[in-house]
């Protein structure tokens, strides 16, 4: 009797254990100290967010952060995956702005218009409107962001190549830049003519296709009808196909590992964000620059912006300590700055991105030299928004195959129209 | 004469059975036993199966922000839609190419490492250790392997031949897959077959032997009948893990290039969660599964009417 009465504690026992360890697997709970355990999903290193996570746990003594980062090109089908299933141990995730009217659509997204006067104060206007939604407040932004050409000085030099300027109104075209690359490739040992760190991602494509005045590439009064076969279109993606086509660029390699290609001294030239500034502050094998990103020559420059917002997650374990953490991210100046410590972006706060712009003038180098004055340049003047449009995601889903498959060789026309096709299809599935 | 009625005998009072509690039936122990199995088979398998055959039969309009019952509907627009009938199609060459291939090079291996050899052991081991490496690292590693600039390219160009584009050619990255699939399958399988040739008695190959049977006869004709349920369960059990391959293609290809390695079972991931489309996804999860169900059980009748 006693043997089978212990029997059963024993398999009470164990029971409530497993079902106590599967919820709080499943919400967000407390940690030993007591305090109220927020989950945070992002696809930035760890090291990007501690600062901000250190100074909101100063802050808010009772709350604790805990930051999962998953590989960037798996977070839209994580939170797809996660977020579908009303998992409540998310409850801040990171947001890729051009996908809030996805994502609220879906539902994905806590209003958060209550703050929505704070916001307006708070961060730059473009980064207000591109974080809402049908006139609502979705998501908080936290940063912004443009690209430079990363130049390797020395081995222009030794190919006896020209030095493109830092300055905005001498700015190369891509014609010039590919023949001085070219002139490097045969005279200074480089392996590449010109490296894309955004390889078949829209946001590094999109610059060459709005060089060319093309659009977006996605029109119509829902947003959902593809028009990515005009002459613009064709002609960005035949440049890029022969980039690759020609051994000016390298195929086979991840695009997250082109830039070490560039810090190997293989390459005179990279296109890349100010997150790069950061990274190769400590190169000192070559002398390197950060110019304006160049621009076809019988077009306009073009640069992407856009980058990163905050969301609450409405299934969220923790609602409003997760509104305390991201407004503090985003709408205290201190806050927004400690998301730039680790890692150079561009802040979305308006007094943060201020600060930030005059650091960058200050504690520059040879190298940075005019990199604040760029960026500001390249926001006000050519900064080219992704489109806003709730079959986004999908869209950059079949134009990210596109990309990938004319990197690799399709002839261009044939893989826009195909790719056209199965736009049409997907989003006639979202009506 | 007075006829007299014996009274009727009683009947023999044979001691009727008392009636069992009800938890002393042995039926209902039977199903006290295994009652956490089949909940277990309900929660878990059933219950999801019913789900999806249930969300397959639903649309939602992102648009409009409803979901509605559309009966066949999502059926009907996988069918026509061509990105549909590639995945198959490429499916369809996979498990064609990839099963057989795997079970005959797993079988070759097996009945060479049976036999005793110098270094038997240390071969045995060589061809396992793929087995030992999870499928996301052996993909990482197949990844480098198969670079236009990578080693296999390297090895190319030491014999004066031209480099290969492997996983960036249409042409060339189902092939590339399927080799990687099996440097890791093969081994696996092996090990089955390896342990069902021990089992099989060695007097019966003396007796072979001594009716004059030629090494190639005794294979035909003893080490293959005795092996008919080992090489069963591999090629059934093969057949299932290549419909549901998935991982390698998410992280070497994503499909492409140009759809070449679009199996179903990443189509599905695809259709699901990078362009977020649930209910066609498991209208496509409920043909994936009806087409291994109809392949599966063609396997299993061609084999037991060998048995016969």
């Amino acid at each position: 009797m006693s043997g089978a009465l212990s029997r059963r504690r024993l398999l009470t026992g164990g029971a409530g254990i497993a079902a106590a360890v599967g919820l709080s697997g499943c919400a967000g709970g407390s940690d030993p100290r007591g305090r109220t355990v927020l989950g945070f999903l992002g696809s930035e290193a760890a090291a990007t967010f501690q600062p901000v996570i250190d100074g909101f746990e100063r802050a808010n003594p009772g709350i604790a952060v805990a930051y999962t980062t998953v590989p960037a090109d798996q977070l839209n089908d994580v939170l797809q995956l996660r977020l579908s299933a009303a998992d409540s141990a998310i409850d801040v995730y990171t947001v890729d702005q051009p996908r809030v009217p996805a994502l609220s659509a879906r539902g994905f997204l806590t209003d958060l218009d209550p703050v929505a006067g704070r916001a307006r104060d708070a961060v730059l206007p473009e980064q207000f409107e591109i974080s809402s939604w049908e006139g609502r407040l979705r998501s908080l932004p936290i940063w912004t962001s443009t690209q430079y050409l990363f130049c390797n000085v020395d081995m222009l030099r030794k190919a006896g190549a020209e030095v493109p300027a830092a300055d905005p109104a001498e700015r190369w075209t891509w014609e010039q830049t590919l023949g001085a690359g070219r002139r490097a490739q045969e005279r200074a040992g480089a392996s590449a003519a010109l490296l894309l760190e955004q390889t078949d991602l829209y946001y590094g494509i999109q610059p060459l296709v709005a060089s060319l005045e093309a659009g977006s590439g996605i029109t119509g009064p829902d947003m959902l009808t593809p028009d990515i076969r005009n002459d613009g279109w064709v002609r960005a993606m035949t440049w890029y196909h022969d980039l690759f086509a020609n051994g000016l660029s390298p195929r086979g390699i991840e695009s997250t590992q082109l830039v070490t290609l560039f810090t190997d001294g293989k390459a005179p030239f990279f296109v890349g964000g100010p997150w790069n500034l950061g990274a190769f502050a400590g190169l000192d094998a070559f002398q390197w620059r950060a110019v304006p990103q160049p621009y076809f020559a019988d077009g306009v420059p073009a640069t992407p912006t856009d980058s990163w917002s905050w969301g609450v997650n409405p299934a969220a374990a923790h609602p409003d300590a997760a509104r305390r953490f991201v407004e503090y991210a985003s709408l205290t100046t201190k806050g927004n700055l400690s998301t730039v410590r680790k890692t150079p972006l561009i802040p979305s706060n308006t007094a943060a991105f201020t600060s930030y712009v005059e650091r960058l003038d200050t504690e520059a180098t040879a190298s940075t030299e005019n990199a604040g004055t760029i960026m500001r340049h390249e926001l006000e003047h050519t900064a080219v928004g992704r489109p806003r449009s709730i079959g986004y995601t999908q869209f950059e889903t079949v134009m990210g195959a596109a990309f990938s498959d004319i990197r690799n060789g399709s002839e261009p026309e044939a893989r826009l129209r195909r790719a056209s096709a199965e736009l049409e299809r997907t989003w006639d599935r979202l009506r | 004469m007075a006829r007299t009625h014996a009274p009727p005998a009683p009947a023999p009072t044979a001691a009727a059975p008392r009636a069992l509690p009800l938890r002393r039936r042995p039926a209902v122990i039977a199903l006290g036993f295994l009652a956490p199995a089949l909940l277990m088979l309900v929660v878990l398998r059933l219950w999801p199966a019913a789900q999806a055959l249930y969300g397959s039969l639903l649309h939602t309009s992102l648009l409009e922000g409803t979901t509605t019952w559309v009966g066949l509907d999502n059926y009907a627009v996988l069918f026509t839609d061509p990105d549909f009938w590639q995945s198959v199609g490429v499916t369809l060459v996979f498990n064609l190419v990839i099963n057989p291939g795997q079970v005959l090079i797993a079988l070759g291996l097996a009945v060479l490492f049976a036999k005793r050899f110098a270094g038997a052991r240390l071969w045995r081991s060589l061809v396992l250790i793929p087995v030992a490496v999870p499928p996301a690292v052996s993909a990482v590693i197949w990844g480098v392997l198969y670079r236009p600039e990578g080693p296999l390219n390297a090895l190319l160009a030491v014999f004066g031949l031209p480099a290969q584009p492997y996983l960036t050619s249409p042409a060339q990255a189902l092939g590339a897959m399927i080799v990687m699939m099996s440097w890791v399958g093969v081994g696996y399988w092996m090990m089955f077959l390896l342990a069902g040739l021990q089992d099989i008695p060695a007097d019966l190959y003396e007796a072979a032997k001594i009716d004059g049977a030629s090494a190639w006869r005794r294979f035909v004709h003893v080490t293959l009948p005795q092996l008919r349920r080992p090489l069963a369960f591999v090629l059934v059990a093969d057949t299932i893990s290549n419909f549901l391959v998935f991982a390698p293609v998410q992280l070497l290809t994503s499909g492409g290039p140009e759809g070449a390695t679009k199996l179903m079972m990443f189509d599905i991931f695809h259709r699901a969660y990078s362009v977020g489309d649930l209910h066609l996804a498991l209208a496509e999860v409920m043909i994936l599964v009806l087409v291994t169900l109809v392949i599966v059980s063609v396997q299993f009748r061609l084999l037991h009417s060998r048995e016969d």
